[in-house]
């Protein structure tokens, strides 16, 4: 079971980054390493260990949907998740892209681990078509910045992740949160539990470092033939997109019970290199917890699409490399004042946009 | 007949196209020139080539205007290109050679062909190499070795190159309008050649190039060009601030810029002080902003400005050792109050640039807005009159088809 001696740090990050980070937190209770941030002061008022994001810069009401004034107020008070910092190897972050403190602070909170040597897992929801097109454009703006300084991150359409359904908004938001929430639970099992074929979180690590964007799903079944179900589940995901893409690397895990077989495993493992390619370089986990999964299998995917490369692991390499693809960045637009400046390429000084005012910046009051 | 010369400049704000004749000695006369407002241009950088296009057939047009005025008739077929922007860098790089006992003048042309063999990636265009000292085995700061005995003999260079795909923008513009680009320059060492005075050079001075675009830099140190760059913030950066902050049109805060702002905060004017903005149509009713809240926006933008030339040449360790001050040139040079801003930021005398070895420019309102164009019309006479027949009679055969 997790606790607070783990390598791993869970960090959430906006309204509703903490909550799927709570969902998580359900599974291993608070002793799991965890950090929950955001600029609205209500979501502290929840569990978990919590951070006011740009408490003096918003008084704890909120990014008004404003990605650089979250961005701005996490320059300011990102270093107070410093305190739980200590011996994390891989941070995990949980997020939603299309607001403003999930786009604005996600990439200040990345960017900063990443100065601490600490590479950074992100996935983070992007919004729904019916949510509207500045949200789409929020997202997709910070999107780049955020895979360009973590080093690995999902992007999960929340349309793919809640399928064609009916719900209400709420509803619907409700449930991309817990599934998400879900899906990430299982991942922190596969590292945190042991099993036969152990995944631990240096290996995660590894994995992870400089991986670039990849896609996340994970499927379960249970019943006489749950194998043959979860693969034909995989190739029919559409968060996983089979045959849209090149796959290089697969990252498999799988978690059941005492009761699951050799061959089950087998036929896994042969689904998902068919589907995505002999080529790809496969790693497989499992993890054996009858308390939780006997009669079912669950099978987290990870497919990522370009070599991994290990420069988050080379600190010779890492800082510099980071800093300079920062500098090349484009940062996302919003009610920021770029003005005349929006459509050309930013300036981009010790990651500072400066098309953006300096007195909003510099959080300088006029005296109109 | 005289040498004559063509340079034209693509900035943000304007583009400018201006005529050198060649005076007697080594000065240069500038006959004719022409300004525009720019067009298609944002952050130093094309972003419209028929608008770029449509303005530099603007300037042609209007210098054969003023040539037929006064009874002439040129028509310019080339001409010298001042680049800015913050896609150029500048890289040292030190060139060596053999040498067989004494230097002599051979052992100096080949350490210099040596110096100059640095390989670009193919996305830059090398836009000037400024030569530094000699070094002759563990001896540095040599400025004539010939006659020295060593036996590797070392020449500093300072490699100013760009992005190759924004010059060939900007000759894809002027090639629209059927003038030929000659060469590109950069901008401020441009500037730095027109306003510097030699012993400015030798006890150190800096160069700041103000452009609408970008604002560019060039450090001089016991008379060599040592540091030199851009940075992507200008005056059109002060505008948008203005306009964001007093919601105004960027035309009219380009007024209040111009005509209002002070780069200090209330450095005349009492704390009430009110600065009215007409409205922006005559159906539109005028107000007024608190002056000292408009230098605030201008001053913040500044400040930051400076902090950045200020950190880049302390990580340069440069900022001790220019004992002349800083030159002031480019278009942004003419803010109230501007030069004892860069007093106080970067503690060092300020004057503004003025072109020393070009004539003609007096009547200028703000002489050191043309320092970066008589500067490429200076280089133009200087290398291309005295050392190459060959490239004088190119630039006859261009300017006189």
């Amino acid at each position: 079971m997790s606790d607070s001696s783990s390598s791993m740090l869970l960090v959430g990050v906006g309204g509703a980054g903490c909550a799927m980070a709570r969902g998580v937190m359900r599974a291993f209770g608070d002793s799991l390493k965890h950090v929950l941030a955001d600029t609205d002061a209500k979501t502290g008022e929840a569990d978990g260990k919590f951070v006011l994001i740009g408490g003096d810069r918003l008084s704890g009401r909120g990014s008004g949907g404003d990605v650089v004034a979250a961005r701005l107020a996490a320059e300011d008070s990102v270093q107070a998740i410093d305190d739980s910092l200590e011996g994390v190897r891989l941070a995990v972050i949980v997020t939603a892209l299309g607001g403003g403190t999930g786009g604005g602070a996600t990439l200040e909170t990345v960017k900063h681990l990443s100065d601490r040597g600490i590479p950074s897992c992100v996935f983070a929801t992007t919004p729904f078509a019916f949510e509207g097109e500045t949200r789409q454009r929020n997202a997709r703006g910070i999107l780049p910045l955020i895979e360009e300084a973590a080093s690995a991150s999902f992007f999960i359409p929340l349309d793919k992740l809640v399928g064609d359904s009916d719900d209400d908004m709420a509803s619907a938001m409700r449930r991309a949160v817990d599934t998400l929430a879900s899906g990430v639970t299982l991942f922190w099992r596969l590292v945190e539990k042991p099993g036969y074929i152990k995944l631990d979180a240096e290996r995660v690590r590894h994995l992870v470092a400089g991986a670039g964007r990849g896609r996340f799903a994970y499927v379960s079944a249970q019943g006489e033939n749950r194998a043959e179900e979860i693969v034909d589940a995989i190739r029919r995901s559409a968060l996983l997109g089979a045959g849209s893409g090149q796959v290089a690397s697969i990252l498999c895990g799988v978690l059941a019970g005492d009761d699951l077989r050799l061959s089950e495993i087998g036929t896994i493992s042969e689904g998902l290199r068919g589907t995505f390619g002999e080529k790809a370089s496969f790693e497989l986990a499992t993890v054996n917890d009858d308390d939780t999964f006997s009669g079912r299998i669950s099978v987290v995917v990870m497919l990522f699409e370009s070599p991994r490369h290990d420069d988050a692991d080379d600190p010779k390499t890492s800082e510099p490399a980071k800093r300079r693809r920062r500098q090349r960045a484009i940062l996302s637009t919003g009610p920021t004042g770029r003005g005349r400046f929006n459509n050309s390429e930013p300036t981009i000084w010790n990651g500072e946009d400066l098309d953006v005012p300096t007195f909003l910046r510099k959080n300088i009051s006029l005296e109109f | 007949m005289s040498n004559i010369y063509a340079a034209l400049e693509i900035g943000t704000t304007k583009t400018v196209l201006a005529v050198g004749e060649a005076e007697t000695g080594e000065r240069l006369r500038v006959t004719c020139h022409a300004e525009i407002p720019s067009a298609g241009v944002r952050k130093s950088q094309i972003l419209d080539i028929n608008q770029v296009t449509q303005s530099v057939k603007g300037v042609l047009h209007e210098i054969e205007r003023k040539q037929s005025e006064a009874g002439t008739k040129l028509t310019i077929g080339n001409a010298f290109l001042v680049v800015s922007g913050q896609h150029i860098k500048a890289d040292p790089f030190t060139g060596s050679t053999l040498v067989d006992g004494r230097v002599t003048e051979t052992d100096l042309a080949e350490v210099s062909e040596s110096a100059r063999s640095m390989a670009l990636p193919r996305d830059r265009e090398l836009l000037d190499i400024a030569d530094q000292a000699y070094g002759l085995d563990n001896l540095g700061g040599i400025s004539a070795p010939v006659g020295m005995t060593g036996r590797i003999l070392k020449l500093d260079t300072l490699n100013i190159h760009a992005d190759k795909n924004r010059v060939e923008d900007a000759r894809t513009a002027a090639d629209g309008a059927h003038l030929e680009i000659r060469e590109p320059l950069f901008a401020t060492t441009c500037a730095a050649e027109a306003v510097l005075e030699e012993h400015e050079r030798k006890n150190g001075a800096l160069v700041l190039d103000l452009g609408g675009g970008s604002t560019g830099y060039a450090a001089y140190c016991d008379g060599y060009l040592v540091a030199a760059g851009v940075i992507g913030v200008g005056g059109d950066h002060v505008t948008n601030d203005i306009a964001h902050a007093f919601q105004t049109t960027q035309a009219q805060a380009e007024n209040l810029k111009k005509n209002e702002a002070s780069a200090l905060i209330g450095k005349t004017e009492t704390a009430s002080a009110r600065v009215k903005i007409p409205g922006s149509s005559p159906l539109l009713e005028s107000r007024t902003v608190s002056r000292v809240a408009l230098d605030t926006v201008v001053n913040a933008r500044l400040r930051e400005l400076f902090a950045m030339i200020r950190e880049t040449l302390e990580e340069q360790d440069l900022l001790h050792r220019l004992h002349a001050g800083v030159v002031l040139t480019g278009g942004g040079a003419i803010m109230r109050d501007l030069d004892e801003l860069v007093r106080r930021e970067l503690g060092m005398s300020v004057r503004k640039g003025r072109p020393i070895y070009v004539d003609g420019l007096d009547e200028e309102a703000n002489p050191a807005a043309f320092a970066a164009i008589a500067g490429a019309l200076a280089y133009a006479h200087h290398n291309y009159a005295e050392k190459s027949v060959f490239g004088f009679e190119r630039i006859l055969k261009g300017l006189f088809k």
